[in-house]
């Protein structure tokens, strides 16, 4: 393919001939490389251990697709790396759909390759299949990609958003809102004063480090569209249990409490890319705490409530003056204020 | 380690102090009102209802601009999204509050080109670079926000952006504090005053409104210390009986507020009555563009075509908006009216009474 005299993503590049084959064979196979990509056939083939496997997907049409400490490409590659690690499994292989809007620059195309093979270096994972199309200018936005996945979920491993029970803690692996926030300022030219950066970042490792401890881990859940507020309310009814959160407790970073404050959001309900919820046995909520903070991404991780047997289904939220509250599902996309 | 500014206003051990002592000195039944939807939210954010006494009933007054716009006038946006060529702005809250038939929210899935934006200079930028669409703001708001937009009008006339219009629907909150006072049923023992719009209108803008009706008054911002030393004053001054306009805010709040904001208000609007929703029409608590602005005028510019048409039945936005029904005591709230369903206003914006109620009731 001659990137000098095309500089942007063509429709021949989805068409199936020497475009598309050039496409794949020089920008996507070297970033991408694996001996199961490498083979070339319709689809992988590859031996599982025996066992219980996960099996997950999700489609990302982020906008915009560059982004404060990523872009759409490590987003999705993360995404289903962490849906994986959420049921308690190692991811192994994921596949990779690119939809591409005629008329992207070859070079942010190059630059969101990259970063999928990055974050799936990082992640440990391989990208063993794949698809490209390229569909005319005004038919999609940029560029939407789907990945899938699948991990192998360790013996005696029982992980489900129905095993809470009233007495365990709730922990938080980092601080909140830091993705959503990101891209909203991104998204709407907005400046402020503060690092405002995605969290978008692989799980499993972490996950991995908490399962194979030995420790008993109820439910693994990551809090990303909606938030800690709806995620949790999902739990609440999943397990027919109460939960109380202290707002004391919930890890919220400087600017991006400031920039909640000023539009009139909650935090508690503005996606996460990077973090998740682990809700666990009273006694051994410390030391699957200090595992979590040992991990590079879980640093600011804390404790943030506890499940109670008390009004099933509902998240009360005690705040920090010492009143109770409701932590209801969000509803819709939250909106900013009008002063 | 010391508390930075913003947190002292949230020190749990100072709000300990203030709740205890407005335990100790409340004796009467007190019904308060916060006239400002954002210290609404504020409220139940951060659980307040449920730490004052009983006796100490709160209402949530008519101060959030979205819960307040007439269902007219709310029409007319989407009316104007419906016209070839046109961009309409606004804040985000407006985008599902419900016309009579549908919302811009609603358009805007539809195929209009309605966007959301932060600023109203947002809506001029993008009238720059669209030259040959026409670009209507829907100017909803109060004194916070009526400066900003008078000039971005002066912006775009100075920069002859020809194709930038607002449809005006913006209100004056000191009228409406005496309307509210003149209406039968009605009965406020304090208000608790607006923050963000003090800081425009000053201390001195309330003062005839306080001197008629003597219905104790605080202004005070919006954080969890504020507002309950703003209840410990309203306590105060009807335990004592002496009613008395105060300021709790004097770290925004200035007697006279803030004259260069409001002289660039009335350089380009000028006082008329206005509809406000589930209240009706509160004579000079509007803000129209005077004649030399008429240029900009979105409803001079296009045929609209509006009809009346009367407010969904069962909602009690206006008895809400004047406290004299709680949501809880609306017939539709919670059966029929929900976020996802609103019915009317105050279910739809982030600072209405109804939503606050369903969201953290
Ligand atoms: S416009 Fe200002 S005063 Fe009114 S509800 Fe919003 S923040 Fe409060
Ligand atoms: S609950 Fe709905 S219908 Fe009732 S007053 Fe509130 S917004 Fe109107």
């Amino acid at each position: 393919m001659n990137a000098e005299k095309n500089n942007t993503i063509l429709l021949d590049h989805g068409a199936g001939g020497k475009a598309s084959h050039a496409l794949f064979s020089e920008m996507i196979l070297p970033l991408f490389s694996n001996e199961y990509l490498a083979m070339g056939d319709d689809g992988a083939v590859y031996s599982v251990p025996a066992g219980k496997m996960a099996f997950s997907t999700d489609s990302y049409v982020v906008d915009p697709i560059f982004f404060n400490g990523g872009n759409i490409g490590d987003l999705a590659v993360n995404g289903t790396v962490n849906d994986i690690a959420m049921c308690g499994a190692i991811p192994l292989y994921i596949s990779v759909g690119l939809i591409i809007e005629e008329g992207l620059p070859i070079n942010d195309f190059q630059e969101i390759i990259t970063s999928m093979a990055t974050a799936a270096d990082r992640a440990g994972v391989k990208i063993v299949t794949g698809d490209t199309k390229v569909v005319p200018r005004g038919k999609a936005d940029k560029i939407f990609i789907n990945t899938s996945g699948v991990g192998m979920i360790p013996e005696g491993v029982n992980v489900s958003g129905s095993r809470a029970l009233p007495g365990d803690k709730i922990i938080l692996s980092g601080t909140m809102a830091d993705h959503g926030i990101a891209i909203l300022t991104a998204r709407e030219g907005l400046t402020f004063d503060g690092d405002l950066k995605t969290d978008s970042a692989p799980l499993n490792h972490m996950v991995k480090t908490m399962l194979s401890s030995g420790c008993e881990v109820h439910v693994l859940r990551d809090p990303t569209r909606g938030g800690v507020g709806t995620t949790l309310n999902e739990i609440a009814s999943q397990s027919g249990v109460g939960m109380t959160l202290f707002e004391k407790d919930l890890p919220i970073k400087k600017p991006v409490n400031g920039v909640c404050e000023l539009l009139g959001f909650d935090p508690l309900y503005i996606a996460n890319e990077g973090k998740l919820l682990a809700i666990v046995p009273e006694k051994q909520a410390s030391k699957v705490l200090d595992l979590i903070k040992a991990d590079t991404f879980g640093k600011n991780a804390a404790i943030i409530g506890e499940v109670t047997d008390q009004r099933p289904g509902k998240v009360f939220l005690e705040t920090a003056i010492g009143g109770q509250r409701l932590v209801d599902m969000l509803t819709g996309e939250q909106l900013p204020r009008i002063c | 380690m010391g508390l930075t500014y913003l947190e002292k206003f949230r020190d749990p051990s100072l709000a300990k102090n203030l709740v205890a002592a407005i335990h100790k000195e409340s004796r009467l039944t007190l019904r308060l009102m916060e006239v400002c939807g954002t210290h609404t939210m504020a409220i139940f954010r951060h659980g307040i209802r449920n730490i004052l006494p009983e006796t100490i009933t709160l209402l949530s007054g008519p101060g959030c601009p979205v819960c307040v716009t007439a269902q007219k006038d709310i029409d007319a946006f989407v009316a104007v999204s419906r016209q070839p060529d046109v961009i309409v702005t606004t804040f985000g809250d407006l985008m599902r509050v419900p016309g009579s038939g549908t919302t811009l929210a609603g358009q805007k899935g539809a195929g209009a080109d309605v966007r959301m934006v932060y600023s109203v200079f947002d809506a001029v930028t993008i009238a720059r670079q669209n030259p040959e669409k026409q670009v209507v703001f829907c100017a909803v708001g109060f004194e916070t926000t009526i400066p900003t937009i008078a000039a971005a009008v002066l912006m775009a006339a100075k920069e002859k952006v020809t194709n930038f219009s607002i449809y005006g629907a913006n209100k004056l909150t000191p009228p409406a504090l005496a309307a509210l006072m003149t209406t039968p049923g009605v009965s406020i023992d304090g208000f608790i005053l607006p923050g963000h719009v003090s800081v425009i209108t000053g201390v001195d803008a309330y003062r005839s409104v306080f001197e008629t009706h003597k219905v104790p008054s605080v202004i005070t911002g919006f954080e969890p210390i504020d507002i309950l030393h703003a209840v410990l004053m309203l306590v105060r001054q009807n335990e004592s009986r002496v009613p008395a306009l105060e300021n709790a805010y004097p770290r925004a709040v200035r007697e006279s507020g803030n004259p260069k904001a409001r002289e660039v208000m009335h350089q380009v609007f000028t006082v008329g009555d206005a509809a406000w929703r589930g209240i009706g029409l509160i004579k000079n608590s509007g803000m129209e563009l005077k004649p030399d602005f008429k240029a900009f005028d979105a409803g001079a510019r296009f045929e609209l075509n509006l009809t009346d048409v009367a407010e969904p039945k069962g909602c009690a936005c206006g008895e809400i908006l004047m406290g004299l029904k709680t949501p809880v005591a609306c017939a539709l709230y919670k059966k029929v009216c929900t976020p996802m369903t609103p019915v009317g206003p105050c279910m739809v914006s982030s600072e209405g009474a109804c939503a606050a109620y369903y969201n953290y009731g």
